[in-house]
């Protein structure tokens, strides 16, 4: 490839990658010549300066008709910018956050925290437009390794050590695992172009290549499954969860997953939807292979569940609460209704707004008592009423109570899963019966907060940029619960994502 | 979704006018209050959100408030009903969300149904706040009472003139969340937050039902409105399975919400609450939703007989269940409540027989004299500060106002004749008659006797005879507590006269349309045997009660079983316990060790012992992530063998 086959390339759709790139390196630059007792805190400042910037330019590129480079590598279709936008809002609400988080025991590590945090998002951002199998396993690696890190940060904390190395080994399983599977796909057609690898298999006559096939699959399906946190891949999350540093759980619930969810409809639509297989549909090796992607859902919504009822740490419920939440998103997959994309796109939307604010109240409220007992929420509503309220909307939100975005992003994958022929009934009432054990554990973290009387009357301090999620996400719940259309509209634009392989 | 400027939203909006065939953009006539009636449950809305953010600093002039918004949605609401009785339908409805091809709308409707409810409920609510004045006087939590009640307000009259099954469905959990505050409203008492829980709880299992029930009725007919549905109902284009199946979905719903068998159990828990929300939420209205919903789903209904059938037996079951349970409870609240979950048992027993009119006449009746009960209990509460009826006795004289307003009430829901529970519940006994439910027939008179019996009970052991308190002070209640009993008790008399076989059905008629025939033809006997049975049950409990000529034990004492479980509520509650209580105790317990003790197990069991010794402890960690990953590979293991079974490969 000479010089000027390079230069051809519209280098501009990769601003915002470019953009998030440039402050990373800044950053890490900066904080290397800073001296040591230089408060980290204005860095902070810096990268979500860069990552609002970064959404400017990505909602600049919108009207841009769909554009590949590096030999069809790295896209920039609808699906692209639509998860692009959450990716970036997810990543400067998480910034907003992580710029107050102060531990009990203190941290040094500001520094790394913010470009590292940059790092992972560009992963992530990297995945979503990736249309090659090489690059989408590079940005994967890039947000896991990052990952990894942060998760690690806390170094005095031995829940927080013990969360990162747990964390390490099980994406190592996990990337072998998918590795596996991605082998399998590059045996079976020579070629490592998500387009090209789709044509290939389309022309697959052989049972025994398409068992193969099928086999790379599952391997797939459970390798990423630990970036949805879903069965059979949950069980690090409690654990990390509650070790990690708050911002960086509320990263690893939110941006993480998005970017999961990101690379399994990517990965699954462009290789498998076109496949012949032996199995219920001839004609697509997704559609036949569709009951394992229900069942696992089914599971994941009923274990998250049920497993959180008894938890009495906060952040370990909202791990379990997070596991059942994917397996939601998870149903509008297996349904796969030609709302699909458009309704998961939503749901992400709305559990991006309803739990990071729930995370900023849960850090600010685990921040000042050093404790992460539910009880710590008891009688929030005498010692701060707003915050109360706002975190009930949150509450009331996830548990999918109409009014809120949680309902609505609900409705529209249970209608999903009616609207294909023919309907997934027995998945649609799994959700709904998985929806009303969660009303336990939710009401009752509702009932702490309004009905019992507060341990401390400390009155609650609130830092600036968590006040900020706060109420940017309780507005954002409450709109996107009550004018739903507002955002359908603007879904309207990328019509059902059906430039997706071209 | 279309997005509207200023000058075309109008065009967005459908207005359908039978009679006026009014253009989108004519806006000539708009300024009647049937087009305006959304306005109504804006009211309390408002009150409830100045309270929210300003009760904590006016204190107890925060009544003004809530009564000053309840009276205006009340005015509204009447003007409303007077529109209605010469003008058609209206209903105004705009797109809110499409999904595909499908259009989900938001709107209100104004018919016949409606417009009674939205008088009925807010007139009520209105009496309760202006009793809740006196009667929650001086509790710290004042204003916090007053927007809750605000709150309950705007979701009932929200859900009244819904629609479309959708909204309906949000109002009704709205109407749930503002129950569930209100119960809990004393949340320092364990009972009072038990009994919250267990309200929502219960609650939701039958919501689960209705939201079934609605997404396949939208499923099958491709919209939540009203209209459609009952169209696509009626042009056979849904099978009657669906019908059928849909119908009893939502009926579970109405179980639910309507506290009958066998989702009662919270209602009498519910009491709980402040009295005032017993009086509005858990007599009056709330517990009436579910009898509005079947009845404003009624053709639905109409259309399978397995539906009606379903409904009449569950009222019909529930009428004589509940009354059996009120013969024998000692606390002046439960024994009202059970009458209440007996009372709404009779009206889904009548929409069960196909007497529309007579369900709705007694929802109507229901909600005054038992607004008034309840209401009158809550002067003889505040006065002697006990429940417990055995602890009461010779307050007729104490308590000169509330004790004639209670009589009226316990005469009214006793069904004697001239009193509006007479021609209310006649109109049932008719309507099962008519309709051939023999079996059901019987069952309802004898639940009235029930009825007339344990009201008289409660009504000779709370106010006749020597006082059995030590309570010294006892004085009537203000005034402000007094005025709202003094209407609810004329209209206790009073409503029945708007559908008499005498003076003419006037309700029945502007129900469901003059031309139709509304009132049941039954034989003159069925009253007199409705009247004769009041009777008996009130000559009885003034035999045992009053006069006490007639010992207290008579019967309890050869029929000790009987009266246990009958003391014991049938022991539903203990029975829902040992099962579905255990069950999912046992789940959670069972999933929770497979997480606990299997996977982190040694870990977590050696943890002491592992920080105790130090560096050893960093091994079980690592036991822990292998098992981690074990269980991955499990999963992807079963999954490819399961594949290779069943994937028609090999």
């Amino acid at each position: 490839m000479s010089w000027d086959t390079l230069m051809q390339y519209k280098w501009g759709i990769m601003t915002p990658e470019w953009i998030i790139l440039g402050v990373g390196i800044a950053l890490s630059l900066i904080d290397l010549l800073m001296p040591n007792d230089k408060s980290r805190r204005p860095l902070g400042w810096f990268a979500f300066v860069g990552v609002i910037v970064a959404i400017v330019s990505l909602v600049a590129l919108l009207p841009v008709h769909t554009t590949t480079i590096l030999n069809d590598s790295f896209r920039l279709d609808s699906f692209g910018k639509a998860f692009k936008l959450l990716l970036l809002f997810g990543a400067a609400f998480v910034l907003l956050l992580s710029i107050d988080y102060q531990p009990r025991e203190g941290m040094k590590y500001y520094g790394e925290f913010y470009y590292l945090f940059l790092t992972a998002l560009l992963g992530a951002m990297v995945m979503t437009s990736s249309g090659d199998l090489i690059t989408l396993f590079v940005g994967l690696e890039l947000l896991s390794i990052s990952s990894y890190i942060l998760a690690g940060l806390r170094k005095a904390h031995s829940l927080s050590n013990e969360s990162a190395l747990k964390y390490v080994i099980n994406g190592g399983i996990s990337t072998a695992i998918t590795l596996f599977g991605m082998s399998y796909v590059f045996g079976l057609t020579g070629s490592t172009n998500l387009k090209k690898i789709g044509m290939q298999l389309s022309t697959l006559q052989d049972s025994g290549h398409q068992y193969v096939l099928a086999l790379a699959f599952l391997l797939l399906l459970v390798g990423l499954s630990f970036k949805l946190s879903s069965v059979p891949f949950h069980m690090w999350a409690p654990d990390v969860y509650q070790g990690a540093p708050t911002p960086v759980t509320a990263f690893l619930s939110v941006v993480s997953k998005t970017a999961g969810f990101v690379i399994v409809l990517r990965l699954f639509i462009t290789i498998f939807a076109a496949a012949p297989a032996q199995g219920k549909d001839p004609s697509s090796m997704l559609l036949s292979m569709q009951d394992y992607i229900a069942f696992l859902a089914g599971a994941t919504m009923v274990i998250g569940n049920v497993i959180a009822l008894k938890q009495r740490n906060i952040k370990r419920l909202f791990a379990y609460s997070s596991i059942a939440h994917a397996g939601y998103i998870l149903v509008g997959f297996a349904s796969m209704s030609w709302v699909m994309i458009d309704s998961i796109w939503f749901y992400l939307a709305a559990y991006l707004l309803m739990n990071l604010g729930a995370f900023a109240v849960l850090q600010i409220i685990t921040d000042q008592s050093g404790s992460e007992d539910i009880s710590q929420f008891a009688g929030l509503y005498r010692r701060h009423p707003l915050l109360a309220v706002l975190m009930g909307i949150f509450i009331l939100s996830l548990a999918g109570i109409p009014g809120t975005a949680g309902f609505i992003g609900k409705v529209h994958i249970f209608l999903g899963a009616f609207a294909t022929d023919p309907a997934h009934y027995v998945l649609a009432s799994v959700m709904v019966a998985a929806t009303v054990v969660s009303y336990v554990y939710y009401f009752g973290l509702f009932t702490q907060i309004f009905f019992r009387p507060a341990a401390v009357h400390e009155p609650i301090k609130l830092p600036i940029g968590a006040a900020l999620v706060v109420l940017i996400c309780a507005v954002g719940t409450l709109v996107f619960g009550v004018l739903p259309g507002m955002v359908y509209h603007f879904l309207d634009q990328f019509q059902h994502f059906d430039d997706f392989l071209h | 979704m279309k997005q509207g400027k200023c000058s075309d939203t109008i065009s967005g909006w459908h207005v359908e006018n039978e009679k006026r065939a009014m253009g989108p953009f004519d806006k000539g006539d708009c300024d009647t209050m049937m087009e305006n009636a959304w306005i109504i449950p804006l009211f309390p809305l408002f009150s409830f959100l100045i309270l929210l953010v300003a009760g904590k600093s006016m204190k107890e002039r925060s009544a003004y408030i809530g009564i000053a918004a309840t009276l205006l949605s009340f005015i509204s609401a009447a003007m409303v009903l007077i529109e209605r009785f010469h003008e058609p339908t209206y209903q105004l409805h705009r797109e809110w969300l499409a999904i595909g091809k499908a259009s989900i709308a938001m709107g209100f409707e104004i018919n016949a149904l409606n417009a009674l409810m939205l008088v009925v409920v807010s007139l009520v609510s209105f009496l309760v706040h202006v009793y809740s004045k006196g009667y929650m006087h001086g509790d710290d939590r004042f204003s916090v009472f007053y927007a809750y009640l605000g709150l309950f307000t705007f979701a009932m009259l929200g859900l009244v003139i819904s629609d479309n099954l959708l909204q309906t469905y949000i109002f009704w959990e709205l109407v749930g969340l503002g129950s569930f505050l209100l119960i809990g409203f004393y949340f320092y008492k364990e009972e009072a937050k038990a009994a919250a829980k267990k309200a929502f709880i219960m609650t939701r299992i039958g919501d689960v039902g209705l939201l079934i029930g609605m997404i396949l009725l939208f499923w099958q007919t491709g919209s939540f409105q009203y209209d459609d549905i009952f169209a696509a109902v009626q042009a056979g284009n849904v099978s009657a399975t669906m019908i059928t199946l849909c119908a009893i979905l939502i009926f579970i719903g109405a179980i639910g919400k309507s506290g009958q068998f066998p989702l009662h159990t919270w209602l009498p828990d519910a009491m709980e609450g402040p009295t005032p929300v017993s009086a509005l939420i858990h007599a009056a209205t709330m517990v009436a939703a579910g009898v509005y919903l079947v009845a404003s789903l009624f053709p639905l209904y109409e259309a399978s007989e397995t539906a009606m059938l379903t409904v009449a037996v569950v009222g019909g079951f529930t009428a004589i269940f509940a009354a059996s349970i009120g013969l024998v409870q000692t606390d002046i609240k439960r024994v009202l409540a059970y009458s209440t979950v007996s009372q709404l048992g009779y009206m889904m027993l009548a929409l069960g027989s196909g007497g529309y009119v007579a369900g709705v006449f007694h929802l109507t009746t229901h909600a005054f004299f038992k607004a008034l009960l309840f209401l009158a209990a809550g002067s003889v509460i505040h006065a002697v500060h006990t429940q417990d009826i055995e602890k009461m006795g010779g307050l007729w004289r104490k308590l000169p106002l509330t004790a004639p307003l209670f009589l009226i009430g316990t005469l009214a829901i006793s069904g004697v004749p001239l009193l509006s529970g007479f021609f209310s519940k006649d109109e049932i006994l008719a309507a099962a008659w008519v309709h051939g439910h023999v079996v059901l027939f019987w069952i309802a008179v004898v639940a009235a006797f029930f009825t007339a019996f344990y009201m008289f009970r409660l009504f000779f052991l709370v106010f006749s005879g020597d006082g059995r308190s030590e309570a010294g002070d006892v004085h009537e209640s203000p005034a402000t507590m007094t005025w709202p009993m003094i209407v609810l008790g004329i209209l206790s008399i009073a409503a029945g006269y708007v559908n008499t076989p005498w003076f003419g059905p006037f309700l029945g008629d502007f129900l469901t349309g003059e031309s139709a025939p509304s009132h049941e033809e039954a034989p003159l006997w069925i009253m007199i045997v409705a009247t004769a049975v009041s009777l008996a049950g009130i000559y009885l409990a003034w035999l045992m009660y009053g006069k006490r000529s007639l010992a207290r034990d008579w019967l309890s004492s050869k029929n000790s079983l009987t009266y246990n479980v009958l003391l014991n509520k049938y022991y539903v509650d203990e029975f829902y316990r040992m099962t579905v209580g255990y069950m999912v105790k046992v789940l959670s317990l069972f999933l929770q060790y497979l997480d606990r003790f299997i996977v982190e197990g040694f870990a977590n069991v050696l943890a002491a012992f592992i920080r105790a010794i130090g560096t050893a402890g960093s091994k079980w960690q690592n036991g822990q992530v292998q098992w981690y990953g074990a269980v991955t590979f499990i999963g992807l293991t079963v999954l490819i063998v399961i594949l290779a079974f069943t994937g028609g490969y090999l």
